[in-house]
Formats: C-alpha cells, sequence, structure tokens
C-alpha cells in the first residue's frame, strides 16, 4: 500500500531558528545547529491512509462507553430541543411538585398578610414589616428547594441528568420566580388600595428577600441547609431589630440601600451557582 | 472528547480523523520507524482513552493525550525484549516507506539514505532527548506544551531540547561533510 508522507510542519528555516533562538540557544550555536534540525525534514514518516483510519475506528467503536437506553432517550430529547433556556424551564417544571402545595399557600398568605396589614393603615412602620416578612418567603424557599441532602435524595439527584447547577438554577428559578410574581401582586395589591410609595415598599419586600436567598445558599455551601437559612434570616431580623431599636443605626434602610441589598443579594446567588458543583461532596453522607 | 466518553460515535470519528495521522507520526518517529508497532501503539493510546472515561478537566487535551501516548511508548521501551531488537530495527521496511513517492530509483535510494541516517541519528539520542525533540521539530509543540506532556519543568525541557539537537548535530555533521 502506498502511504502519502506527512509534510515537514517547519520547513522555513526562520521557523526553526526561532524555535531555537527560544529554546535558548545563542546566535553562533543558531548557525551550527540549524543544518543539523533543518536535516530532520529528510525523515518523513507514512501518513495512515482512510482504510488505515477506518481499521482504526472499527477496532475503537465496541470501546465506547454504552449508555442506557433511558440516557440515550434523553440526551436525544435534549439535543432535539437544544435551547438551554427550555432545557431549564423543562427542568424547573419537573421540579415544581418538589415543593408542594405548603409552600405556594404559606408564601401567598404572608404576602397577603403583609398586604392587608400595610394596607390597613394601623401599622406605626409599614416597611419594617414588609422587610422582616419578605425573607421570610426567601427562608421558606430554601429549606424546602433544596432539602435534598436533608432527607438523604442528594445521592438520587446527583444521579440525574441535569448537574447540581442546573437543579440549583432550576429550584431558584420556581422560588424566585413565585417571590417576585408575589411582589408585584403586592404592588398592584398597594397600588390599587391607594397606598403612597409603592415602589419604596416592593423594594423593601422584594430586595431583602434577595439577600436572604443568597445568604441562605452561600452558607449552604458550608453549614446545613437549615443551619444555613436560619443563620441567614436570623441574622437578617437581628439586623432589623438593631435598626429599630437602638440608637445605633446598624443599616440605612432607604432605596438605595434596598438596591443595594438585592444586588448583593443577586451576586451572592451567582457564586453559589459557580460554587455548588465543586462544594457538592460535603453534602453528601459520610460512610 | 466529553462527548467521546459519553458514548458518541461521530464524536469518536471525529477525534480520530483529526489525531491519528499527528499521532502516527509521532509514534512512528519514536520508535525508530517501526511501522507496525507505530500502529499498536496509535490504536492502544486510543483505547486507553476511551477505558479511562473520565478526562482531568484543569488540563488541555493536547498535552494529556499526548502523554499518554508517550507513556505507553516508554512501557515499550523498558520491555526487555524491546531492548534486544533495538539495534536491529527494520530498517529496510522503513527504507522502503520513505522512498514510496520519490520517481527514479536513484533519487528514492538517496533520499531513503539520507532519512535513514536522521533516523539513525534520532535513535542514538536518549529517550528522553528523542521525545523532546520529536515533539518540538516535528510536532511543533510549544515548550509549554512539551512541559505539561511530560510532566517537567520549562527549564528542563529546554536543557533537553538544547543537549538533544546538539547530539543530533555532533551525530549528523560528520556524515554530512562526508557527502560534501
Amino acid at each position: 500500500m502506498l502511504h502519502p508522507q506527512s509534510p515537514w510542519p517547519s520547513e522555513r528555516p526562520e521557523q526553526l531558528a526561532e524555535a531555537l533562538h527560544e529554546q535558548g540557544a545563542t546566535l553562533d550555536e543558531l548557525a551550527e545547529l540549524l543544518p543539523a534540525v533543518q536535516r530532520l525534514s529528510q525523515w518523513q514518516a507514512p501518513q495512515p491512509s482512510l482504510i488505515d483510519t477506518q481499521r482504526l475506528l472499527a477496532r475503537l467503536a465496541p470501546e465506547l462507553p454504552a449508555l442506557s437506553p433511558v440516557r440515550q432517550a434523553i440526551r436525544a430529547q435534549q439535543q432535539r430541543h437544544g435551547a438551554s433556556l427550555y432545557w431549564l424551564l423543562t427542568t424547573a417544571r419537573a421540579q415544581i411538585s418538589l415543593f408542594g402545595p405548603a409552600f405556594w399557600l404559606v408564601s401567598a398568605l404572608v404576602t397577603l398578610l403583609g398586604a392587608v396589614a400595610v394596607l390597613s393603615g394601623t401599622l406605626p412602620n409599614e416597611e419594617l414589616l414588609l422587610r422582616a416578612s419578605g425573607p421570610f418567603l426567601a427562608y421558606l424557599g430554601t429549606i424546602i428547594a433544596f432539602r435534598g441532602a436533608a432527607v438523604r435524595a442528594l445521592e438520587c439527584e446527583l444521579a440525574c441528568l441535569p448537574s447540581p447547577v442546573q437543579l440549583a438554577l432550576a429550584r431558584l428559578v420556581i422560588v424566585l420566580g413565585y417571590d417576585v410574581g408575589l411582589g408585584l401582586a403586592l404592588s398592584l395589591a398597594l397600588w390599587a388600595g391607594g397606598a403612597s410609595q409603592v415602589l419604596a415598599l416592593t423594594l423593601s419586600w422584594l430586595m431583602p428577600l434577595l439577600l436572604v436567598a443568597g445568604l441562605a445558599l452561600l452558607l449552604s455551601l458550608r453549614l446545613s441547609i437549615q443551619a444555613a437559612a436560619s443563620v441567614a434570616y436570623g441574622s437578617w431580623l437581628a439586623v432589623l431589630a438593631i435598626d429599630t431599636t437602638s440608637t445605633l443605626q446598624a443599616l440605612p434602610l432607604t432605596q438605595l440601600s434596598d438596591m443595594l441589598l438585592g444586588g448583593i443579594g443577586l451576586a451572592l446567588l451567582a457564586i453559589v451557582l459557580l460554587r455548588i458543583q465543586p462544594g457538592m461532596h460535603r453534602l453528601l453522607p459520610r460512610a | 472528547m466529553s462527548a467521546v466518553l459519553a458514548g458518541d460515535q461521530a464524536a469518536l470519528a471525529a477525534l480520530v480523523t483529526r489525531h491519528h495521522a499527528f499521532l502516527f507520526g509521532y509514534l512512528y518517529r519514536l520508535v525508530g520507524g517501526d511501522h507496525p508497532l507505530a500502529e499498536d501503539l496509535v490504536q492502544e493510546t486510543f483505547l486507553r482513552i476511551l477505558r479511562q472515561r473520565t478526562r482531568p478537566s484543569d488540563s488541555p487535551f493536547k498535552p494529556w493525550f499526548y502523554k499518554i501516548a508517550t507513556n505507553l511508548a516508554r512501557d515499550h521501551f523498558k520491555s526487555a525484549a524491546v531492548r534486544q531488537r533495538a539495534c536491529k530495527g527494520n530498517e529496510e521496511e522503513a527504507l522502503l516507506q520513505m522512498s514510496d513517492r520519490t520517481s527514479g530509483p536513484e533519487e528514492r535510494a538517496l533520499i531513503a539514505e539520507r532519512g535513514s541516517e536522521v533516523r539513525m541519528a534520532l535513535a542514538q539520542l536518549s529517550e528522553d532527548y528523542r521525545v523532546v525533540v520529536v515533539l518540538r521539530f516535528y510536532q511543533e509543540f510549544s515548550l509549554q506544551e512539551i512541559a505539561e506532556t511530560l510532566q517537567i519543568p520549562l527549564g528542563t525541557v529546554k536543557s533537553r531540547l538544547s543537549v538533544g539537537v546538539h547530539r543530533l548535530r555532533a551525530v549528523l555533521a560528520p556524515i554530512q561533510e562526508g557527502m560534501d
């Protein structure tokens, strides 16, 4: 069989000279060594023919890892649909059953109570109530969405096709999507009820919620999810308590600071999504 | 590569088509022009990466791939049988393969003779020097890629290349002078 020969990769002397220079050859050495290196081109290796490559492929094909029919079907469907947004929404839809009716009802009830309390006008500090109740939804959502480790289901979750990051993202879409939806409903209710400063009230509800959600998930990389959510929400309540009961202003709570808190919360969520995969082994039960 | 490790046939075909010739050229030169042995090592390299099932995510593909190939060739060099065979070689076959594309018999003989000299000169280098010279000048690896492939410091790569090229020159220069 005739084998076409592979071309000499560095035909130009200046390329070879540069390569020799890079490896530390001096100018005098270059003149000495260049002819010897150029002579390397005289020994060409035969190139494998198409038949050789096909023969090699035929030998390798049986060694390819075999996927289970279920996994192949999932992969095929994933490739068919392609778009990652679609995949995320599909995963999120599959995760909705994880939450149960209690989560939806309690969250809606807390929001409703907040709206009623604000609209009744009986509270001296409406914003304080919203700042305390909004993050409670984050606390609740975090505990329910990420309780896999506590109920010994984490190994099963890790064995599924979606990665831990995709699962976390899908659950955050559900929790935060629902909470933001409730926030919008709260805004509408306040606006319809004739409350003043609707935007400020909504921000004071929504932004601390993001902060507590981000902080709870960040802490969950080190602590159990219950402990992390409790520490995050407890810390936030402590800050609020100090802020209102003492003359010491722990946190100057304004619209701008609310936005800042929300931004910090989103940044923490982004950090968690980046760190969740390498830190996942910590959550697995120890033998 | 992740698609190959997930069992994708098309990805395997693309991987093999892309790297077969380069890897063969590398191993062919590393084992002194032993065509069947180079083919075996190529096949074994691909089998090894398929059987590993995973690839370290923190290292680039090329150095990892060539590291496996180099280690397989080294394992081969270590076997006692090879040491005995190394001196004999199958020079005639290599010469025939190298002269395939040339036209006249005289020209073929001349090129084969020159190729043979280079092959013998490379064969005289110890394995450490031969590997870096082949990676650098035939495979066009950067110094950093060689360091990653062989898992040695950059300074060691440079010193091995320097020694290797000087030794090549020492072997090839008298032959060249004789021909002139």
